[in-house]
Order: structure tokens, then C-alpha cells, then sequence
């Protein structure tokens, strides 16, 4: 952020929230969800790097909310289960139990390297597996962790907004 | 033939007391409902043969009662109370057959319980002062002896025995002091010569009367400020005498304000009927607020019996407000709405006061927050409640509608009328109404969802078993009940007209009409409670056909049964449910500055460091405001001039001989 943007945030706190030009085309929703995405999100074991992402992305400056999408604290509310990490054993349960719980239509998303692979966390004597192995996965956002524009960049693919 | 009838009530209801007192334990408990089956029944037979011919019957003797003789008449509106009564007595003392072995076999409750349900029943039939003052009393003190039942096991029961004896004696002494100034401005002391006479008398005198007669009848029927018995006794009275005294001692109150501001003084001014109407709107809202924030199921329901005695002394005060700006049809329509709302509310409390004693019964506590998944095994018991409290929520198809729709109909009718009072009165009570209504769901959403549906909260309610069939018999006689008189009010209606025509002093001899839809003469109101019912059948059953044919062609998605969402925890216990507490607390909090609960926290911390906590105690109380904020203080003023009077009585004989002599000399003094 140069100097003069920063004076000009400090006059007008109301900017702070960044222009993200158009809408990505990517990732496609595989359910029509009419540009409103609710999120239920499940920390499955993650080191909380993401979860600070997550927060950041939802946060003013990146603003997720206003392309239509919303953490929710039920998954009966949600359309989507955002899992972060991977699996530990004592998650894996209660995971599926989430996913059990939200009304069709409704997917899942993946986020962070971990939840993909597992990462560091590979073969460790508390990791059931990948999210991949416990639900079935339709989106993955990669990175460790992904930045708050990559994951504000892929739910705007999912709500087209 | 009715003559004999009014002697088989009283000598059955007798016998069976001395029945119930004198016989082995094996045997007694039959032998009293036996008998006690026959005076209801010869009741039921005068009351209905007064109800469905003009014919009143009329009887005195000098033989029973010394130097007063006992007179007994019995009009179309005693007689229409008397039905109440015998109903509901019948269904709780074939009740009581089952619940006799939990404690309600003893010899006293044997004799009590047949002499209460009598002396109820001969209330309505007095026609004296001395007769009516000697069977009032003999209530109140047979009632007393029920409350009594459970003292050796229950402190709380003695407690509430000494606030019931003191409201009730306090009550019946406001009743002879009207009775007695009645009685002795018109020269005679049976009801006749009183109604004579009484319309002679100064307005000022006929003001007090009533007044003091509507202080003692309406403690009596619950009206708040003096309600504060009724959910105590209620509450701690063995289940079928809770019954009765919910379910038709409560009515005898309002039988009294009837009995003594219209038969006996003739109707009155405007003033009187606003008494009576803001009375009901006080007890209408503060009963059905403490319905809905009470966790013990007994006392929830005594406080929804607080508030539909309001309910029946705002359409009493209705009616008689109505009466006396001059529109009879409205008036009789408010009337016919106070006693057709008095007669539902017999059959549905009595219901759930027998329902709710065989909950007591079954699980051993009445509190809603160790209660739950009761439908399941009680399923009997969990219908019979469940009617009930769609009764008292005023759903159609069950009884308590058509009431509180004929209620609403004069109310809204009469709002036309000239009188400024009467309007704004009428506005107000409308406007208190729709907000009980909304209270009272609430409250029977509560019992019913936390002590019958979801788990159950406790070991007790885990085993709780369904209750002896003639419990079951007893209490589902009066959920029928419940629905035929929802589908066909046309059956009592006639015979409440009468009633009505009587106690409202109204000379429309009918205000409604018609036998499959209920019209009101001279307004514009039709409602046909069976087609009502028919057409929500229908919907019903249109809905499950159609999902029926959806799902069987596949057009419906598939149902895809999940457990309830936990927080995805592997084990779910029950104490994760919604607690009768819980559910009432974001209510409460929003009467937070009524009914003024006390909350308690007490943190204590491990010895060794603030930061590690031991244990978290948190209490919270709902006890009655107006007991804690008038009646706590004067009961504390009164042991204060107690002890101050110990002062003067200290047992020694010295000081009581000195205390004669200086009243001797004084006496002296003054004669000198």
C-alpha cells in the first residue's frame, strides 16, 4: 500500500474495502445457486492458517459478502460445507454428521493445500486422510494457506457475482 | 320426582362420606364413587330437566338446618353450573378409582372428596343466606382437607394449605358480610325476599355490596389480586381434587358475582361491570404471563385457571356493561360467550389437571424440566393432554374456540355503543385478549412439547408406564368431551340461552340460531364449528393424498431421514434438548420488569487459584410478584404486632390477674 493510499483510506475509512473488478468465470457452482452461496464451515483439523484466510476473506477489506455469500451457523441453513485441514480422526465423524445434516442441494468445498493432501500432516498418527477421503469433494480452493483474494476469487465463481 | 332428585344429592353425597370414612381400605374407595356417582347423576337429572323445561324447582324444610331451615331453588343458571360441576365430578372420581392407591385411599380423603363434590354441587341449588353460607363453607373446608393429603410428604403442601384456609375464610367472610347486609336491609334471608327488596335499597349501599361480594366471590375464582391460593392449593392438591377445584370449584365464583350482582341486587350501573371487566383483564394476563414462564406443570396450569376465570369476568363485565348502556344482544351474546367459556373450561382443565396427576402419578414430579418424551409412553394420558391444551389455546375443532370466538364477537359488536367508557373498556379488553390468547399458546406449547414430546430428561420419566385404565377412562371422557362440544356447541347452547336469559337479566330469549352453523341474532356472525372442522379434515387428508400420488410416481424427492443436529457430537443426551425454563426465559425476559424474577449466580474458585473455577450454581425463581410485593410485607407486618402483642401475653398468671384488676377500676372509674 503506497503512502498516499494510505492517507486516503485514513480519510475515507469507507474505501478500505478493495474494488475486485469483475466476476472470474471459475470455478463453476455445481448446484444453480442463483448468486447466493450459504456456507456452513468445518475446521476438520487445519493448523488455523486458514481459518484466518476465511476470516480475512469475509473481513471488510475483501468483503465476501457482498458477492452473495454468507457463513452460516447451522449447516440446515447452508448450501455449501467448507472444510479446512485435514481430517483427524475425532473430525472425521462429526464431518459426515455435518454433511448429513444439510438439506440437498448442496456441496462440498475444499480449502488449503491440507485438505487436499494433507500436507505436512501426511501419515500422522492423528490424520484419518484427505477431505477427499472422508466426503465427496466438488470444489477445491489450493494454496497454503490460499490468500483472501483467491478464495473471495473462487466463491465469486461459484455465486457469478 | 325433581324434589326427590335434590334429596338423593344430598344423602348420596352423605353416604358415601360415611362410606368412605367407615369402610376398610379394600372397599371404601368403591363404595364413595359409587354413591358419589349417584348424587352427581340425580344432579344431572334436576339440573337438566330445569335446563330443558322452564320448570324450577323449589324446595325448604326447617327440619335440617336449626332456626334458619334451608331453602333450595334451583334456576336455570344454578342449574347450568351444576352440569359443570357433575361432569367434571364424575370423570374425577372415576379418576380417583385409579389414583386411589397413590395416597388418596385414607379414610379422610375418602369422606372429604364425596362431601366436596356434593357440597358443590348443592352450592348452585341454595336459595338462603344460611343455606348457601353453610354448603360454601363446607366446600371450602372438604377442599382444604384434599390439600391437605400430601402434608406428611410434601412441606410445600401445608404451606399452601395455610394460604388456601386464610385466602378462603377471608373470602367467605367478605361473602356473609354481603350476604348478612343484604339480608338485613330487606327483612328476610332467603334469596326471594332479598330480590325483592333489594332493588329498594340506596345505590351507595347496593355499590358496597357488591363490591365486598365481588371481593370474596372473586378470591374464590382466582381474580388477581387474590389468586395467590389458587397455585398453591392447585398445584399441591392430589390430581383428581385438583381437578375439582380447577375445573369446578373455581366456578362457584363466578356463580356468586352472578348470583349476587344480578339476581340478587338486579343488575347495576356502569361502574359495577368495569369493576368486574378490568378485574378480568388483570387476571387474564397475569395468569396466562405466569402460565407462561411457570416450569412446574400443576402450577402453570392453575395460573392458566387464574386466567381463564378472567376471561369469563371480562365477558361477565362485558355483558353486563352492554346490559346497562342498552343493547341486549350484545349483552346476551357476552353472556351466553362468559357461560359457555365457565362450562369449556370445566371440561378441558379438568382434563389436564387429570391428565397432569397422572403424570405426577407415573414419574413422581411435576416439574417440567425433569419431564419429556412422555407421548411415548403415556400415550393415553399425552392424547388426553394434548386435547386439552388445544382446547385452552382455542383451536378449532375443540371446545374452547367457539367460546373465546363468541367472546370476541360480542366484544368486537359492541363497540359501537354510545357510552365513552364502555367503548374504550371494551378496546382495551380486546386488545388484552389477543395478547393472552398469544400467552396461553405459548404456555401450552411449553407443557406439551417439553413434558410429553422430545427425550425424557430424567430417570423417572424414562420409566414412567401408562397410568390405570380407569385414570385413562376418567380423563379421556372429558377430551371427548372436549371435541363434541367444539363440533356441536348447539347442544348446550340452548340450554346456556336460558341460563343466560336468568343471570344477564336480558330479555332476548335466544341469541343464537341454527344447528350445523351458529348464527347471532341481531349481529352479523355465523359460524359452523363441524363444517370448519369437516373442511380442515379434508386438507388434511387432500395433503397426504397428494403426497401419497407424488411419491408414488417419484416426482418427490425421496425423504431422507437424519438424526437431529447436534453440533456433530457422536453422543446426543437428553439434557441438549430445550428445557420448559429455556423456552420460556427470552418471555420472560421481555416481562422482565412484571414479574420481577430473581436470578442468583454463585461462582466458587478452587482454593488454590482465582482462575480455576469449582463450581457454578445458577438459581432463578418466578415466584409470584404480588405475593412477594403485598402479601410477603403484610404477612411480615402482621408476626411484627404479633410479637409486639407477646409483649402483653407472656404467660404469667400475675400479670393476666393485674390486668383484671386495672381493667376492674377502669370499669369502675368510667361507671362512677
Amino acid at each position: 500500500m503506497s503512502f498516499r493510499s494510505l492517507v486516503q483510506t485514513v480519510i475515507h475509512p469507507a474505501k478500505v474495502t478493495k474494488d475486485l473488478g469483475d466476476a472470474p468465470s471459475l470455478p463453476q457452482s455445481p448446484v444453480n445457486l442463483h448468486g447466493s452461496l450459504q456456507i456452513r464451515h468445518v475446521d476438520a483439523g487445519s493448523c488455523n492458517g486458514c481459518e484466518l484466510e476465511v476470516t480475512s476473506a469475509f473481513a471488510p477489506v475483501y468483503d465476501a459478502e457482498r458477492f452473495g455469500v454468507r457463513l452460516v451457523a447451522s449447516p440446515r441453513h447452508a448450501d455449501a460445507l467448507l472444510v479446512t485441514g485435514p481430517v483427524t480422526k475425532n473430525m472425521a465423524d462429526p464431518l459426515r454428521k455435518t454433511l448429513d445434516a444439510m438439506p440437498e442441494p448442496r456441496f462440498v468445498i475444499s480449502l488449503g493445500d491440507c485438505a487436499h493432501d494433507c500436507g505436512v500432516f501426511t501419515g500422522a498418527y492423528g490424520v484419518e486422510g484427505s477431505v477427499g477421503d472422508v466426503v465427496q469433494v466438488d470444489v477445491h480452493i489450493a494454496g497454503c494457506p490460499p490468500r483472501p483474494e483467491v478464495i473471495v476469487e473462487a466463491l465469486r465463481g461459484l455465486t457469478g457475482q | 320426582m325433581n324434589e326427590v332428585c335434590v334429596v338423593t344429592v344430598g344423602l348420596a353425597g352423605v353416604v358415601a362420606a360415611l362410606l368412605g370414612g367407615a369402610l376398610p381400605a379394600s372397599s371404601r374407595v368403591v363404595a364413595a364413587v359409587t354413591f358419589t356417582w349417584v348424587s352427581c347423576a340425580a344432579a344431572l337429572w334436576a339440573a337438566v330437566s330445569v335446563l330443558s323445561s322452564d320448570h324450577v324447582i323449589a324446595l325448604s324444610s326447617t327440619a335440617i338446618l336449626p332456626l334458619t331451615g334451608v331453602t333450595v331453588v334451583l334456576n336455570p343458571l344454578g342449574a347450568l353450573f351444576v352440569v359443570a360441576i357433575a361432569v367434571v365430578a364424575m370423570a374425577s372420581t372415576l379418576y380417583w378409582l385409579g389414583y386411589a392407591s397413590h395416597g388418596l385411599a385414607t379414610r379422610s380423603a375418602s369422606s372429604a372428596l364425596p362431601l366436596f363434590v356434593t357440597s358443590m354441587l348443592l352450592v348452585p341449588f341454595a336459595a338462603s343466606v344460611a343455606t348457601f353460607l353453610v354448603l360454601w363453607e363446607m366446600m371450602a373446608l372438604t377442599s382444604l382437607v384434599l390439600v391437605l393429603t400430601d402434608q406428611s410428604r410434601r412441606e410445600a403442601a401445608r404451606s399452601a394449605a395455610q394460604w388456601y384456609a386464610v385466602m378462603t375464610h377471608a373470602g367467605a367472610a367478605a361473602i356473609l358480610l354481603a350476604l348478612v347486609l343484604l339480608s338485613a336491609h330487606s327483612g328476610g334471608q332467603t334469596f326471594a325476599d332479598i330480590e325483592a327488596h333489594a332493588r329498594h335499597l340506596s345505590g351507595a349501599l347496593r355499590g358496597t355490596i357488591f363490591v365486598i361480594a365481588l371481593l370474596g366471590f372473586g378470591s374464590k375464582a382466582g381474580a388477581v389480586p387474590l389468586h395467590v391460593w389458587l397455585p398453591k392449593a392447585h398445584a399441591e392438591a392430589p390430581g383428581p381434587a385438583s381437578a375439582l377445584m380447577s375445573g369446578a370449584m373455581v366456578n362457584l365464583g363466578i356463580y356468586g358475582i352472578l348470583l349476587v350482582g344480578n339476581e340478587l341486587l338486579g343488575g347495576g350501573p356502569v361502574w359495577w361491570w368495569l369493576l368486574v371487566s378490568v378485574l378480568g383483564v388483570v387476571s387474564a394476563l397475569y395468569g396466562a404471563l405466569y402460565a407462561a414462564t411457570s416450569s412446574d406443570l400443576k402450577r402453570l396450569l392453575a395460573y392458566s385457571t387464574a386466567d381463564n376465570m378472567g376471561l369469563v369476568m371480562i365477558a361477565i363485565g362485558a355483558s353486563g356493561l352492554f346490559a346497562a348502556s342498552g343493547h341486549p344482544m350484545t349483552a346476551a351474546v357476552a353472556m351466553v360467550a362468559a357461560l359457555l367459556l365457565m362450562l369449556n373450561h370445566s371440561v378441558f382443565k379438568g382434563a389436564l389437571f387429570l391428565a397432569a396427576g397422572a403424570v405426577q402419578v407415573a414419574t413422581g414430579t411435576r416439574d417440567l424440566d425433569r419431564l419429556g418424551g412422555l407421548m411415548r409412553r403415556m400415550p393415553v394420558t399425552g392424547a388426553v393432554f394434548l386435547v386439552g391444551a388445544l382446547s385452552v389455546a382455542a383451536l378449532p375443532p375443540f371446545n374452547g374456540f367457539v367460546g373465546e370466538w363468541l367472546l370476541f364477537q360480542g366484544l368486537l359488536h359492541g363497540l359501537p355503543t354510545s357510552n365513552t367508557s364502555v367503548v374504550i373498556s371494551v378496546s382495551v379488553a380486546v386488545a388484552a385478549l389477543a395478547l393472552t390468547g398469544g400467552l396461553t399458546v405459548a404456555a401450552f406449547v411449553k407443557a406439551t412439547g417439553i413434558g410429553f414430546l422430545g427425550r425424557p430428561r430424567s430417570n423417572e420419566a424414562t420409566d414412567a408406564h401408562e397410568v390405570a385404565i380407569t385414570m385413562r377412562l376418567g380423563a379421556g371422557a372429558l377430551a371427548v368431551l372436549c371435541l363434541v362440544l367444539g363440533l356441536v356447541p348447539m347442544l348446550v347452547l340452548p340450554a346456556i340461552e336460558r341460563a343466560a336469559a336468568g343471570a344477564g337479566r336480558i330479555n332476548a330469549t335466544s341469541a343464537t340460531r341454527g344447528w350445523i352453523s351458529l348464527h347471532l341474532l341481531g349481529l352479523r356472525g355465523v359460524l359452523a364449528p363441524s363444517l370448519l372442522a369437516g373442511g380442515m379434515a379434508l386438507a388434511a387428508l387432500a395433503v397426504i393424498a397428494v403426497r401419497r400420488l407424488a411419491h408414488h410416481r417419484r416426482s418427490w424427492p425421496a425423504v431422507n431421514p437424519v438424526e437431529p443436529w447436534g453440533s456433530g457430537r457422536k453422543v446426543q443426551t437428553a439434557r441438549m434438548q430445550y428445557t420448559a425454563t429455556s423456552f420460556a426465559e427470552p418471555l420472560q425476559r421481555v416481562f422482565d420488569d412484571v414479574i420481577r424474577p430473581s436470578r442468583d449466580l454463585d461462582v466458587s474458585h478452587l482454593v488454590e487459584s482465582r482462575y480455576y473455577i469449582e463450581r457454578i450454581a445458577y438459581r432463578t425463581s418466578n415466584d409470584d410478584v404480588i405475593e412477594r410485593q403485598f402479601y410477603r410485607p403484610f404477612i411480615a407486618g402482621v408476626r411484627w404486632w404479633g410479637q409486639r402483642a407477646r409483649w402483653f401475653q407472656n404467660g404469667s398468671v400475675h400479670r393476666y390477674l393485674a390486668y383484671g384488676f386495672v381493667a376492674l377500676v377502669i370499669v369502675l372509674v368510667v361507671v362512677a
